[in-house]
């Protein structure tokens, strides 16, 4: 905090938390007044979330006109340290005179030479896989069998003639995989000419589609109000506590993902819930282990038969 | 072979009457989404084992669902030359029992829903009745079809075929008056003509809004380009819904049909169907439905050998609520993002790729073959002065008898609830009743005398909305209801406009703090200020009505708030923050039941001695209140 009472002079260091717009907008107040500042950001770039809208309320300006100079004008003050992949871990002190720790994680780029170009971004191969090797071989990714490739090709020649083909080529894709992985996209990104940024824009506004890997059955359990109010927030909580995860989550073994839906039509036979493509009504919580069971073990004989043809 | 002639749509007509109506027995088995839910599928299959088995000269068929979901499975049997008759809740052993009575050349006479003796033929304004409606076998006081109270005061014309037809046959659709209305209208009518009767009829959009059908056509028609578009809208977002599903699971055609009709009289030659994904069933019988009219000519390139020629296409939807709201819809057709934007210019100037389009729901384009056939003056007869005609509701929730209903607008709330839904189920309490989805209200038992129509249910706070129905009982929290909503539409927003992206999420906020217990003393105002704020400012439908359900909640059950504010106290003991669970030791007779099936050992107590639960570690699953047999388990 500033200890700026004397003569109106501004002396001493100001740490301003957070590097959304309002902080990088009290960083440049104060650096223009006249104390040195220190931005803290937790992320690895200054900004926040503002970039991402589209318009800001009331006056519909641009967003990113606003926070680009800003931020550029920020970057370059010479009275403002940032401080990226920082986390402040204790704060010690009164007003005038504190004494912060901070934690500030290693990059693993050279900051002086990084131009921000984003081509490693690009290549990176995790950034949408699993992290954990015994779960990819468990999720069915993209390409993971020699005919996947042939099968994304498929979907994308089945639509390629028709105007406005990206939702139903990236239904298709979500169908084939359970999910949307990355190099699908980047598939239909070049063969429809379609930027993946837009594409990426389209999946994840949509809530059928997944950009994390499902498990093989998905359960959509039901949320509409003919449901509800039949009681399906306690199928729910049976779900979860029977398969161990939140909805929302994959189980482990990726055989289960559980869902939420707003209705799937079978309102008069509430509460209702959807395993794969088989429709459940009339549900009770004690019915949830025997249904589970019989998908676990149809799942078996179907890996069996598998390894065996 | 395409049709072209008048004669030839009859000769299809009278083989699909033979095909509808056999000479021998005919089985029909309702497998839509719902029956197939309730095991209409195992149903089939043992129908199907039993008659190979048995050797049995009958029919097995598949058909849409007659709205009676509440006695799922349902199973018809049309006795030739006798009479036809609807079993209920048909299991594969009776299935078996059914055919072995078959084969004896008996009427089988258990779980009988009703016999129907004889079939309204609607296009053409006949009846078709069976030749022997008392088989003497047939025990003497079934009821018949419209003496069953749930169908009684019912009338069906968007819901015509469903449960009499074979959805995947376009004939059987022929040979109940269908296309009997597309010839007409590119015959011997001009566009201006069959605007001008769905102007007369009345018709309003049932998707909604409620915006008069012919009007919306007609600024279509009117609005400059030669290339114009048809939509046909079965995103079916409200939860809680299921009529449009109902329709293009049973009986395809009737949307086709209507959708045809409509292309000509605004002068498209394209149109597409946008249906929800969650609805697999409908989108494959739809599929179906629009491969055979092409074979027949009945769509696609020169109808009826004129030289008006129409497409369609079927695009699903991927889990959006909003996409629903028409210009979004627009905006998922063209494969974007489908964010509503600003109106005017409506779609009816600026639609689909910029050009002139038109939107109506499923139910709205199914009600034109009637109005075309039977004429306007025939379709306004039904309902009130400013609503025409019927609509579909799904009656769900905590009636005895849910399903799809039919009913001529303007019939109240309270024989909606308790002649047609037959009451409210376990003999409870009604409480509410909820209309319109999310954008709509709650309804109390005051107002259960007010007529269903448009101008009526809107004075109430509340809309018709597409037609979900929800009776809730005295367990249902009102509280919690209204958080359910908003939690919907929050997750719903699309973003695009701050104030219903940020108004639903701090009501969201504010109702949860309620339902937990940290509730203040100015909360209702507050909801009411911020309800007010989003219905003013926000851009589009979703969030111009997503506060409905907190305002009416707040305007019929404030003193539900009041007690969770003042009282932290939920009165309708849903809650979980505001009730606990308690052994009655009186009643307790020790059975362990309870404390086997806790899923966090919160229960204990030892066999034959009353049990007690351990607040600390009580979930409040309420497991054990679900499992006592002996009432022993007490919330408060
Ligand atoms: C948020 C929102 C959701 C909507 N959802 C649906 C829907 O699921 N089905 C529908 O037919 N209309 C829906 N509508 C209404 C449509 O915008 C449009 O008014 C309607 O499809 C017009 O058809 P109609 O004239 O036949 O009613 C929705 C509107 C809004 C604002
Ligand atoms: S509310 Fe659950 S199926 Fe419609």
């Amino acid at each position: 905090m500033g200890n700026g009472g004397q003569a109106n002079k501004p002396v001493g260091k100001v740490m301003v938390v957070g590097a959304g717009i309002a902080g990088v907008q009290a960083s440049l107040d104060l650096a223009n007044a006249g104390f040195y500042v220190h931005l803290v950001e937790k992320k690895s770039a200054i900004g926040g979330v503002m970039a991402q809208l589209d318009k800001t309320f009331p006056t519909n300006d641009c967003s990113m006109c606003i926070i680009s100079p800003k931020l550029v004008e920020c970057g370059r003050h010479l009275n403002i340290d940032i401080l990226t992949l920082t986390e402040v871990e204790g704060i010690q002190g009164e007003p005038g005179n504190f004494h912060v720790d901070v934690l500030k994680k290693a990059r693993g780029v050279d900051m002086s030479k990084c131009t921000g170009c984003g081509t490693c971004l690009e290549a990176c191969p995790i950034r949408y896989e699993p992290q954990m090797p015994e779960m990819e071989r468990m999720a069915r990714t993209a390409y993971a069998k020699a005919t996947d490739e042939d099968a994304v090709t498929a979907i994308i020649n089945r639509h390629r003639d028709k105007v406005g083909n990206l939702l139903p080529v990236l239904l298709d894709i979500n169908r084939q995989f359970n999910w949307l992985p990355r190099c699908a996209l980047e598939h239909v990104a070049d063969e429809l000419r379609i930027p993946l940024a837009e594409i990426l824009r389209v999946a994840s506004f949509y809530n059928a589609f997944s950009l994390v890997p499902r498990g093989k059955y998905i359960v959509n359990v039901c949320m509409g109000t003919g449901c509800f109010v039949k009681g399906a927030p306690r199928l729910l909580d049976r779900l979860e506590r029977e398969l161990g995860i939140k909805h929302g989550q994959t189980t482990e073994d990726f055989m289960f993902s559980l869902e939420l839906v707003r209705c799937i039509g079978c309102c008069a036979l509430a509460p209702a819930m959807r395993v794969g493509d088989d429709t459940f009504g009339r549900l009770t919580p004690n019915m949830i282990p025997r249904i589970l069971k019989s998908y676990v073990e149809s799942y078996g004989i179907e890996e069996e038969e598998e390894a065996a043809g | 072979m395409k049709i072209t002639t008048l004669s030839q749509l009859e000769d299809l007509k009278r083989q699909g009457l033979t095909q509808t109506y056999p000479d021998k027995i005919k089985i029909m088995v309702g497998m839509a989404t719902c029956g197939i839910s309730a095991g209409a599928d195992k149903v089939y299959t043992a129908l199907e084992k039993k008659i190979a088995e048995l050797g049995l000269d009958a029919v097995l068929e598949k058909t849409g669902c007659i709205g009676f979901c509440q006695r799922e499975p349902l199973v018809d049997v049309i006795y030739p030359k006798q009479v036809r008759v609807s079993y209920e809740g048909v299991t594969p052993e009776k299935a078996e029992a059914l055919v072995e009575a078959l084969q004896t050349g008996e009427v089988f006479a258990e779980n009988i829903l009703c016999r129907i003796d004889q079939e309204d033929f609607l296009i053409e304004g006949k009846i078709r009745p069976y030749a022997n409606p008392h088989p003497p076998a047939l025990p003497g006081d079934i009821p018949t079809y419209e003496e069953v109270p749930f169908f009684k005061k019912q009338v069906k014309i968007a819901l015509r075929n469903c449960g009499f037809i074979h959805p995947e046959r376009i004939e059987e659709y022929i040979a109940r008056g269908g296309y009997l209305a597309l010839y007409k209208v590119l015959k011997e009518m001009t566009p201006e003509q069959v605007i001008e009767e769905v102007k007369a009829s009345g018709l309003r959009g049932r998707g909604g809004a409620g915006f008069p059908t012919g009007l919306k056509w007609e600024f279509c028609r009117n609005a400059p380009g030669d290339m114009k578009y048809v939509i046909c809208n079965a995103d079916e977002g409200d939860p809680g819904a299921f009529m449009d599903r109902g329709i293009l699971e049973g009986d395809p055609h009737a949307m086709l049909e209507g959708m045809a009709i409509g292309a000509y009289a605004m002068g498209a030659r394209e149109g597409y169907i946008y249906c929800r994904a969650e609805y697999p069933l409908a989108i494959h019988r739809l599929e179906i439905a629009i491969n055979q009219a092409e074979k027949l000519g009945l769509l696609g390139d020169n109808i009826f050998g004129t030289d008006f020629s129409f497409r369609v296409e079927i695009r699903e939807g991927a889990g959006a609520f909003v996409c629903g709201e028409e210009t979004a819809l627009i905006a998922s057709i063209e494969g974007k993002v489908g964010e509503p934007r600003p109106r005017p210019p409506y779609p009816a100037q600026s639609g689909l790729w910029g050009k002139p389009s038109n939107i109506n729901n499923v139910k709205t384009w199914s009600h034109v073959a009637p109005i075309i056939m039977r004429g306007a003056k025939w379709y306004a007869k039904f309902g009130t002065k400013k609503s025409k005609g019927t609509t579909v509701f799904a009656l769900v929730g905590k009636v005895n008898n849910t399903g799809l209903v039919e009913i001529p607008l303007g019939i109240t709330l309270r024989e909606m609830i308790f002649d047609i839904g037959g009451g409210i189920a376990g003999d409870r309490a009604f409480k509410a009743v909820q209309t319109g989805g999310p954008s709509g209200g709650c309804i109390p038992e005051q107002y259960l005398d007010t007529p269903v129509d448009y101008e009526s249910l809107g004075a109430l706070g509340s809309i018709m909305g597409s037609g979900g129905m929800i009776v809730m009982d005295d367990r249902d929290c009102m509280v919690d209801v209204a958080k359910y909503f908003i939690d919907f539409t929050k997750d719903e927003s699309c973003g695009k406009c701050t104030p219903c992206r940020e108004g639903t999420l701090r009501l969201m906020e504010m109702l949860e703090a309620i339902t937990d217990g940290k509730g203040e003393e100015e909360d209702i105002e507050k909801l009411q200020d911020l309800s007010e704020m989003i219905i003013d400012s926000s851009l589009c439908g979703l969030g111009g009505t997503a506060p409905n359900p907190v305002l009416t909640t707040i305007k019929y059950f404030r003193e539900e708030y009041e007690a969770h504010i003042w009282a932290k106290k939920c009165p309708a003991r849903v809650c979980k923050a505001l009730i606990v669970f308690h052994v009655d030791e009186d009643k307790c007779t020790g059975c362990t039941l309870c404390r086997k099936r806790c899923p966090v050992e919160a229960v204990e107590g030892v066999k034959k001695e009353a049990h007690r639960i351990i607040q600390e570690k009580c979930i409040k699953c309420g497991v054990c209140f679900d499992s006592c047999k002996f009432d022993a388990v007490i919330v408060e």
